[in-house]
């Protein structure tokens, strides 16, 4: 089932994480001091892989030539979106693991992020956050450049409006584990942005339902 | 095997798609004709589980299609072959028949790796099965489609439009590949196509603007065409009267040889009647059709 999940997935879903891992880790590289190189890497983990998922996850599910073949099979609604975003996920992943290897290889310090678990989840949960509003948006609708298009403008918002978003909605702010990885918050901000992205997968789920609108 | 009752289904723009089917089909081959947006490939997709009725009860062996867990039921039963065949064009036939096999709940390999082989020799494509599917032919797609579709044992077999783009060889092939498979199952052809009705089923319907408007057999609908079907020899090729409709035309020495269904001057010296065939005993039925739709009727 791995395999052909793996076979089946487009060859440029991978092409595009891959040549941008590739640019971060050139200009990390090339960049030697150890700050631009910090702020390189953390530009990497907390802002891009999140947006690539997000703009990836909006193409999982819809983005098939046999979607109706596999809307005729006995799977459940969601075992059809989690097995495609669980593909865009494993990609990120391999990603965020291998570029973190590189970069320390290189003598980035990311301890200013916090501990080694605090840096996964300020990947992790902005890029769980994101994938979800790219697959739902999509679901929503029917259409995968919508759910890509909100993906990054929700990406986009967050990042221009930063203080307002943390005076104001410091709860649903995505990107606090790289910007603000001291705030008092931090985990509770990151425990409602994984419930929100929640509540918006089961929404995703409920569309899928509606199986018609897709073709 | 499958009853309909009531069948409503309209779109979320309004389209109506269908009006008030009921059918009851039961095993071996049966036909569905229509026009393009007759409403045929919805009622295809709602037999499948795919789209979900807006009024009116579809059962399958038993099962409710109106429920998550009878559309599941029925999915392990069905194969289907959609109008519309997208595949995966870098998998081999034999790896996308295996996945779907898998998708479809074949979760032994090696009944599984039996069952693939099996299927592929039935649609005659064993000698293929290790090509990558984007270096077929549009005939070859379509019956690696039939394989997949195979490849459960399914006890309804649904295809929708199979021969549509399909050389005559490649046509003939496959409905004979069709008949064959209707001996032990129930298998629905949805078709404009009214040869390859008459040559496959001997049970059929006729659907046009979502309603049935005929059940029975070949026979029965050849039959509707009686007294309506003419061979008129002209010195050059005019119009049709209203009401008629030419259905083929042979060029002669002395001018064009017409065949034409509906009303014609019995007084016209050059008219003859004909033996009606199927396919003007359709041209009938919608000509019937399309004048209920002129007179404003619903």
């Amino acid at each position: 089932m791995i395999r052909y999940a793996w076979l089946t997935y487009r060859r440029e879903l991978l092409w595009f994480p891959g040549a941008l891992l590739g640019f971060f880790v050139v200009m990390a590289w090339i960049m030697r001091h150890p700050d631009v190189r910090f702020a390189i890497a953390r530009g990497y983990l907390g802002f891009f892989v999140p947006l690539v998922a997000g703009i990836l996850a909006a193409y999982s599910v819809l983005d098939d030539p046999a979607l109706e073949l596999r809307f005729s099979t006995p799977l459940r609604p969601s075992q059809i979106l989690v097995g495609r975003l669980l593909l865009v996920l494993a990609v990120q992943t391999a990603g965020a693991f291998v570029f973190q290897l590189l970069a320390l290889g290189m003598g980035v310090d990311f301890s200013p992020l916090g501990s080694i678990l605090a840096v996964q989840r300020a990947w992790i949960v902005p890029t769980l956050a994101l994938a979800a509003i790219g697959v739902t948006g999509s679901l929503a609708a029917a259409q995968c450049a919508t759910g890509a298009f909100l993906a990054g403008a929700v990406w986009l918002v967050q990042l221009l409006m930063k203080g307002w978003l943390l005076a104001n909605g410091r709860h649903l702010y995505l990107f606090m584990g790289v910007l603000e990885p001291h705030h008092p918050d931090l985990l509770a901000s990151q425990g409602a942005v994984l419930a929100a992205s929640l509540v918006l997968l089961t929404f995703g789920w409920a569309l899928l339902h509606r199986r018609e609108r897709y073709l | 095997m499958i009853e309909i009752e009531g069948l409503e289904k309209t779109y979320a723009k309004g389209t109506k798609a269908l009006r008030g089917v009921d059918l009851k089909i039961g095993p071996g081959m049966f036909g569905l004709l229509g026009p393009n947006g007759a409403g045929k490939t919805t009622l295809m997709r709602i037999l499948a589980g795919i789209v979900n009725p807006t009024r009116g009860t579809v059962r399958v062996a038993g099962y409710d299609l109106r429920t998550e867990a009878g559309k599941r039921a029925v999915k392990s039963i069905l194969g289907y072959l959609p109008q519309e065949l997208g595949m995966y064009p870098e998998l081999t036939a034999a790896q996308l028949v295996d996945y779907m096999a898998i998708l479809k709940g074949l979760d032994d390999a090696a009944e599984r790796k039996r069952r693939v082989a099996e299927v592929l020799e039935m649609v005659a494509l064993s000698g293929a099965a290790g090509r990558r599917i984007k270096t077929f032919s549009g005939g070859m797609k379509r019956r690696v489609g039939i394989a997949q579709a195979l490849v459960n044992d399914p006890k309804l077999l649904i295809v929708d439009e199979p021969t549509a783009g399909l050389d005559p060889e490649e046509r003939i092939r496959f409905r004979n590949l069709l008949v064959r498979l209707a001996g032990e199952r129930t298998v629905i052809l949805s078709t404009h196509i009214v040869e390859d009705i008459g040559q496959t089923c001997r049970d059929l319907a006729v659907l046009g603007r979502g309603s049935v408007l005929f059940r029975g057999s070949p026979v029965g609908l050849t039959q509707v065409a009686e007294g309506h079907v003419w061979t008129v020899t002209r010195p050059r090729l005019d119009e049709p009267a209203p009401g008629a409709t030419i259905v083929s035309m042979l060029h002669l020495a002395e001018g064009v040889q017409l065949r034409v269904v509906g009303a014609w001057p019995e007084a016209d010296p050059s008219a003859q009647r004909a033996r009606p065939s199927l396919e003007d005993g359709y041209v009938r039925l919608m000509q019937g059709d399309s004048s209920q739709r002129s007179s404003g009727s619903p």
